[in-house]
């Protein structure tokens, strides 16, 4: 009973955790690629027969930050893994990641 | 010049079997980064499994951590500091060393029949599950560590019974979650445009999955090799790992990558969902973030079952789409039986290998793995599986007319 208590105590952390990052890094990914087809018009958006999407270079400007962001998250995730390979910890002191020898 | 013992030989066995077992790790858990990339298109099949390839080499050289305990969280052979139970040590480790063959023997008997049948499971489930048989016949039931005391996720239950129940369940949500978000998101923006975007944060988070299967999966073997070492007496640290083992684990986990298991990757990515580009980065994502947050917290989970929880998620959170619950009731029930059945095969070899006895035993159980590993090759070859026609349309509904889903217009 124990162990079963404990298995969810962990479960729903990784639910919590992976949530925020597993859905959400992908749907901010999914913004930036809005805002980048917003950017190029044209063929990039669905459209009816008789309109014509125009571009907006703001939509680009927009995309690359997100997608900046998001590659930022993924550098993160490399770093975490070759930090914890050599056997250090990673721990994020508010926003900023420190690693400390275990 | 080393004496060339009975146990020495038992030795070089047990490390070219371990070395095996990393090499079906390797082409077994392909399909767990790249099934979902190869099956949209975001990377040829070949790009795929060399990408994942030499990111399992570099992950496998990244893990220093030792993990030479590995073996402690379901079975009862070593102490808690790494060093092997001195009651297996007599006879230049021979009680030990018989265990661990048997038990890996059992393991990739397993990983090749599953392959065989085209299914993900997991790895190191079999690997546990040839273990705990080994044991059980060596020792009897004391000898496997059931389940943990207290709070602490501990033994069969605790690290492989209850992660494997959860795990899925975790990934499933958070993949149908991530992917219901990415079509709300993207309505609206062309579906080609959708495409080629989602290709290459596929490629992205498919490569961070190899990167943490090289660091966690070569490790295991590592330590299985370096607990038979010090088993029979030719290496004494608990904190270090031979480098020349650390070089022939990630090399066999990286040319097992290669290979690819063909076979797996066309379940996970044509057999289970019919998969799209911002399906494919929804499930990875999903299984990256799932992976990598219960590696900090402690918590033991199979990336095989994280990674097909997460395809089938991105399956149901598009309207639409379909999920082959035949398909993915097959897997469940590769699952439920991985741990049992491997271990049957490690116990029946153990048995094997104990009734004969000495080198003429080892050698014995080392022919058994060979000869099943080569039939079911052989078996393989009626309907062979490659790159070649990893991505072609699933048999069970060729006939079938398409469905129309969600998510833009072609």
């Amino acid at each position: 009973m124990d162990q079963l208590l404990a298995a969810l105590d962990g479960g729903w952390r990784v639910l919590l955790v992976g949530m925020l990052l597993g859905a959400g890094l992908p749907t901010m990914f999914a913004f930036g690629i809005r805002a980048l087809a917003w950017g190029a018009g044209g063929e990039a958006g669905v459209h009816a027969e008789d309109v014509v999407l125009k571009p907006h270079p703001m939509g680009r400007v927009i995309a690359y930050t997100l997608f900046a962001l998001v590659i930022l998250a993924v550098l993160l995730g490399i770093a975490y893994i070759v930090v914890h390979g050599f056997g250090w910890t990673m721990t994020f002191n508010g926003i900023w990641p420190v690693v400390t020898p275990k | 010049m080393m004496n060339v013992t009975p146990e020495f030989i038992l030795l070089a066995l047990v490390v070219l079997t371990a070395l095996a077992f990393d090499f079906t790790n390797g082409f077994h858990d392909t399909a767990n980064a790249m099934a979902t990339s190869i099956a949209t298109k975001a990377l040829s099949p070949k790009a795929a499994v060399t990408l994942s390839a030499v990111l399992n080499l570099a992950g496998a050289f990244l893990s220093v951590e030792v993990a030479i305990t590995v073996t402690n969280a379901v079975i009862r052979i070593q102490n808690a500091d790494g060093t092997p139970k001195a009651e297996l040590m007599s006879d230049g480790g021979h009680g030990l060393l018989l265990i661990l063959m048997a038990g890996l023997a059992g393991a990739i008997v397993w990983n090749l029949l599953t392959w065989l049948w085209g299914l993900p499971s997991s790895s190191s489930h079999a690997l546990f599950g040839g273990l705990v048989g080994a044991t059980v016949a060596a020792m009897g039931w004391g000898g496997v560590k059931w389940i943990g005391e207290g709070a602490k996720l501990d033994g069969v239950v605790g690290k492989v019974v209850l992660p494997g129940l959860l795990s899925p369940a975790i990934a499933i949500l958070v993949a149908m979650v991530g992917t219901r978000l990415i079509f709300w998101v993207t309505r609206g923006v062309a579906e080609r445009y959708q495409e080629t975007g989602f290709r290459w944060g596929q490629i992205g988070t498919a490569s961070l999955l190899s990167l943490s299967h090289g660091t966690n999966d070569a490790q295991k073997t590592m330590g299985v090799i370096t607990l038979a070492l010090i088993a029979s007496g030719q290496w004494s640290a608990t904190t270090q790992i031979p480098v020349w083992v650390k070089i022939a684990c990630a090399v066999a986990i990286a040319s097992g990558t290669y290979i690819g298991g063909w076979r797996i990757i066309r379940t996970m990515g044509k057999g289970l969902v019919e998969i799209s580009s911002p399906q494919g980065m929804a499930a990875e994502s999903a299984s990256a973030a799932v992976i990598l947050t219960s590696s900090q917290l402690g918590f033991a989970l199979s990336t095989t079952h994280v990674c097909t929880g997460s395809i089938i998620g991105s399956g149901l959170g598009r309207k639409g789409a379909t999920v082959r619950w035949g398909v993915a009731g097959r897997m469940g029930l590769a699952w439920l039986t991985t741990l049992p059945l491997a271990a049957l095969v490690g116990a029946a070899m153990w048995w094997i290998g104990h009734l004969i006895g000495g080198s003429a035993g080892a050698f014995t159980i080392f022919g058994l793995m060979c000869v099943a590993a080569l039939y079911m090759r052989w078996h393989s070859r009626r309907d062979p599986i490659g790159h070649h026609n990893v991505n072609d349309e699933w048999a069970a509904d060729a006939e079938q007319a398409k469905v129309p889903v969600s998510g833009g217009v072609h």
